[in-house]
C-alpha cells in the first residue's frame, strides 16, 4: 500500500467554555481524539450532523485553528511542527473551498483577482503573464467562460461562485481539495453540475479530497470512503459500500434511515421503518449524550 | 383535483366552540366562488403577484392555481426563485406586494377581498403557519408559554384556559417536562425542539389548514424525520390541511399526498405523489428526478444534470420558462407558454407542449 498524502492522529481540540470556578476549566471538546488517513488519490468523505466536529477537524488539520493535541502528517511533513515561512509552503498543498459561496468571495474583487490571489501570495508562478494564463486555464477547467474574468461576485448566481471558490482553491495546484459542504446552499438543479465537477477534476488532476458533509447521498456519489463523526469522534470509518449497506454502528444506521428518498413508495416505508426504530431507541437511550466535560486545570 | 370527502372538515377546529364562537361561516365572496364546505378547502386561482423593485416591476407569480383539500397534504417544490415561498405568503396575506391579481378562497372566502380584521382573524386560528427558521419567528425576550399562549389569547380564551391549552399542545409535540419549560426562553431549545414550539404555536388554536414554509431544512437529518413524523401524525390526529412548501424532493415524496412543481413563478407540474414521481410528464421534473444522487443503487459516474440556471424574474425568457434548459424543447417552446392541463394519456397536469408526448414515453424514470 502507498503511504498515505494525509495522516490524522489522535487529533483532539477543546474550546473553552465560561469560567465556572476556581482553577476548574469547562471546556467543549469539538474533536474528540479522531484519526484517519487519506491516501493519495481518494476522495474521503467526513459524514455527520451539525456540531459533529466535522468542519473543526478540517480546519484544525489545515491549521487553520490549533488543535489542542494531536499529529497530523501531509505529504510526509508534520505539520505540527512547522511554523511561518515552512508551514505556508507546505501547507499550499491543502486547499479549502468553503460552503457559502456568496460570504467566502470577497464582493470587491474581480473574479481574476479572486482566482490569482493565492498565486500572487505565493509568487507561483513569479510572472504576472504566466499568472494570468493559468487563471483562463482554470477558468475554463470549472466551467466558466472568459468574459467573467473582470466581473465581481454579485453578477454570479450561487453555483458560478462555488465554480469561483472552486478555480481559486485548485490555482496552487495542491495535492488535496479540503471541501466543507460545497453543495448545500445550492439549488437541487445546480447541485449536480457541481458534483460532476468535482469527479471531473478527481479523475482529471488526480486529487486527492476529504469531503465534508451532511448528506449522505452526495458523500456516496463523490467518496470511496467515508467516515462518521457524531459529538467529536469517528464512530465509524468504511470504504462506500459497506458503509452503505452494512453500516455497523448504531448511529450510522440511523442517518441512513432518516436520510429521506425521492421515491414516495420506498420513502413511506422508511418514515414507517424509522419511526419504529426511533421508538425503540427512545426507551434505551433516554438522555443525550453531554459532552461538555468538566476538568480540574491548574492553571 | 381534489374531491372533498366526508363532512366539511372543521371537525377538530369545530369542536372547540370557546374560541370559534362568532367566526361565522364565510359567504361566497363573488360569483363561481367555492360554496363554503363542499369545495377543497383552500382554492388559489390564477395568482399573479408583481413587487416593485430598484429594478422596475418583477414578477414573482404568473398566474399559479392551486388547491389544497379537506385533511389533504399538498407539497409545493421548487427552486429558489420558483414562487413557492410567495405562495404561501400570499395565502397569509404576508406579501407586500405592489400588485396582486387572482384569488385566494379559504373556505370559499377570497382572502384577496377580505378586510384587514377579518384576515387577521383567519390567520392563526384558521390558518397556522410554521416557518423555516423558528429563531426568527420567535421573539427572544419572550417565554415560549407566554407566545404560544398569545394565540388563544388574542382571541378572547382567558388566561388560565390559554396557558392550560397551551402546555397540552407543548406536551403533544414531544416537549419534555412541558409545564416548566413554558417559561423557557426560546434560545434555551435546541432547533428541533425550536421547530416542536412553532409547531404548537401553529396548532394550539386548532386551525384548519396549515402551512408549513421549509419546516425542516434547517435541521439535521434525524431531526428533520422526527419533525416529519410528529406533523404526520397531528396532521391525521387533527384533520389537518398541510401546505407544505420544500425544495427537497426526497421529503416531499414522504409527506404529501399530492405535489405542485413550481417554476420561475409557475405550476409547471401537479398531480398524485405516485403519479409526479414515476409517471412525470414535464421536463424539468424528470430532470430534477434524475440529478439527485441516490442512497442506494448504482453510481452513476455523471449525474445527468439540468443544464444552464434558473431564469431570473428581471429576465424571463419568452415562451415556457424552462426551455432554454429543457433538452425537449421545440420551437413552439419558445414562443408560447404551455397551459397547465392534462394530456391525452396522462395521469395529471403539466404545462408543457410535449407532455402529450412524454406521457407516451414507457418508464423514462423506472
Amino acid at each position: 500500500m502507498t503511504a498515505p498524502l494525509l495522516e490524522v492522529r489522535n487529533l483532539t481540540k477543546e474550546f473553552p467554555l465560561r469560567e465556572t470556578g476556581f482553577r476548574r476549566r469547562r471546556v467543549l471538546r469539538a474533536v474528540d481524539d479522531v484519526s484517519f488517513t487519506v491516501a493519495p488519490g481518494e476522495a474521503l468523505g467526513l459524514v455527520g450532523e451539525s456540531g459533529s466536529g466535522k468542519s473543526t477537524t478540517a480546519r484544525c488539520v489545515m491549521r487553520l485553528i490549533e488543535p489542542t493535541s494531536g499529529h497530523v502528517t501531509f505529504a510526509g511533513e508534520d505539520l505540527m511542527a512547522l511554523r511561518g515561512a515552512r508551514l505556508r509552503r507546505v501547507r499550499r498543498g491543502i486547499q479549502m473551498v468553503f460552503q457559502d459561496p456568496f460570504s467566502s468571495l470577497d464582493p470587491r474583487m474581480r473574479v481574476q483577482d479572486i482566482i490569482a490571489e493565492g498565486m500572487v501570495i505565493h509568487r507561483t508562478p513569479p510572472d504576472s503573464r504566466a499568472r494570468q494564463a493559468r487563471v483562463a486555464e482554470l477558468l475554463e477547467l470549472v466551467g466558466l467562460r472568459p468574459d467573467h474574468l473582470t466581473r465581481r461576485p454579485a453578477s454570479f448566481s450561487g453555483g458560478e461562485r462555488q465554480r469561483i471558490g472552486i478555480a481559486r482553491a485548485l490555482a496552487l495546484e495542491p495535492q488535496l481539495l479540503i471541501c466543507d459542504e460545497p453543495v448545500a446552499s445550492l439549488d437541487v438543479s445546480i447541485q449536480a453540475q457541481i458534483l460532476n465537477l468535482f469527479k471531473d477534476l478527481q479523475r482529471e488532476l488526480g486529487l486527492t479530497i476529504i469531503y465534508i458533509a451532511h448528506d449522505l447521498a452526495t458523500v456516496r456519489h463523490l467518496c470511496d470512503r467515508i467516515a462518521v463523526m457524531q459529538e467529536g469522534r469517528i464512530v465509524e470509518c468504511g470504504d462506500r459500500t459497506q458503509i452503505y449497506t452494512a453500516p455497523r454502528s448504531e448511529y450510522t444506521k440511523e442517518l441512513i434511515a432518516a436520510a429521506p428518498v425521492p421515491d414516495p413508495v420506498r420513502q413511506r416505508e422508511k418514515q414507517e421503518q424509522h419511526a419504529a426504530l426511533r421508538r425503540s431507541l427512545r426507551a434505551a437511550d433516554a438522555a443525550p449524550a453531554a459532552r461538555i466535560q468538566s476538568q480540574g486545570v491548574e492553571q | 383535483m381534489v374531491t372533498p370527502s366526508g363532512p366539511p372538515a372543521g371537525a377538530a377546529a369545530g369542536a372547540d366552540s370557546g374560541t370559534r364562537a362568532g367566526s361565522g361561516q364565510a359567504q361566497p365572496g363573488a360569483p363561481g366562488a367555492p360554496a363554503t364546505g363542499t369545495g377543497p378547502l383552500l382554492e388559489i386561482r390564477d395568482l399573479t403577484l408583481s413587487f416593485q423593485t430598484r429594478y422596475g416591476l418583477v414578477q414573482a407569480l404568473n398566474g399559479v392555481s392551486l388547491t389544497v383539500g379537506h385533511r389533504e397534504r399538498v407539497g409545493v417544490v421548487g427552486e429558489s426563485g420558483s414562487g413557492k415561498s410567495v405562495t404561501a405568503q400570499a395565502v397569509l396575506g404576508l406579501v407586500p406586494a405592489a400588485e396582486v391579481s387572482g384569488e385566494i378562497y379559504f373556505d370559499g372566502e377570497d382572502l384577496l377581498k377580505v378586510s384587514p380584521a377579518r384576515l387577521r382573524q383567519v390567520r392563526g386560528r384558521e390558518i397556522g403557519y410554521i416557518f423555516q427558521d423558528p429563531l426568527s419567528a420567535l421573539d427572544p425576550v419572550r417565554t415560549i408559554g407566554d407566545q404560544i399562549s398569545e394565540t388563544l389569547r388574542i382571541r378572547g380564551v382567558r388566561k388560565a384556559e390559554a396557558w392550560r391549552r397551551s402546555t397540552d399542545m407543548l406536551r403533544r409535540v414531544g416537549i419534555r417536562d412541558a409545564q416548566h419549560r413554558m417559561d423557557d426562553y426560546p434560545h434555551q431549545f435546541s432547533g428541533g425542539m425550536r421547530q416542536r414550539v412553532m409547531i404548537a404555536m401553529a396548532l394550539v388554536a386548532e386551525p384548519r389548514l396549515v402551512v408549513a414554509d421549509e419546516p425542516t431544512t434547517a435541521l439535521d437529518v434525524r431531526i428533520q424525520a422526527q419533525v416529519l413524523d410528529l406533523l404526520l401524525e397531528l396532521a391525521e390526529e387533527r384533520s389537518l390541511s398541510i401546505l407544505f412548501i420544500t425544495h427537497d424532493l426526497g421529503v416531499v415524496s414522504g409527506f404529501a399526498e399530492r405535489v405542485v412543481v413550481m417554476y420561475a413563478g409557475r405550476v409547471l407540474e401537479e398531480g398524485p405523489t405516485d403519479e409526479l414521481f414515476y409517471r412525470s410528464i414535464h421536463p424539468y421534473t424528470l430532470g430534477l428526478l434524475e440529478s439527485l444522487p441516490r442512497i442506494d443503487g448504482e453510481i452513476p459516474s455523471r449525474l445527468t444534470t439540468i443544464g444552464g440556471k434558473p431564469p431570473s424574474p428581471a429576465d424571463m425568457p419568452p415562451g415556457c420558462a424552462f426551455h432554454p434548459r429543457c433538452r425537449y424543447a421545440l420551437p413552439v417552446c419558445a414562443e408560447e407558454v404551455p397551459p397547465l392541463m392534462r394530456p391525452e394519456g396522462g395521469s395529471h397536469a403539466s404545462a408543457c407542449h410535449r407532455a402529450g408526448w412524454l406521457a407516451e414515453q414507457p418508464g423514462v424514470l423506472r
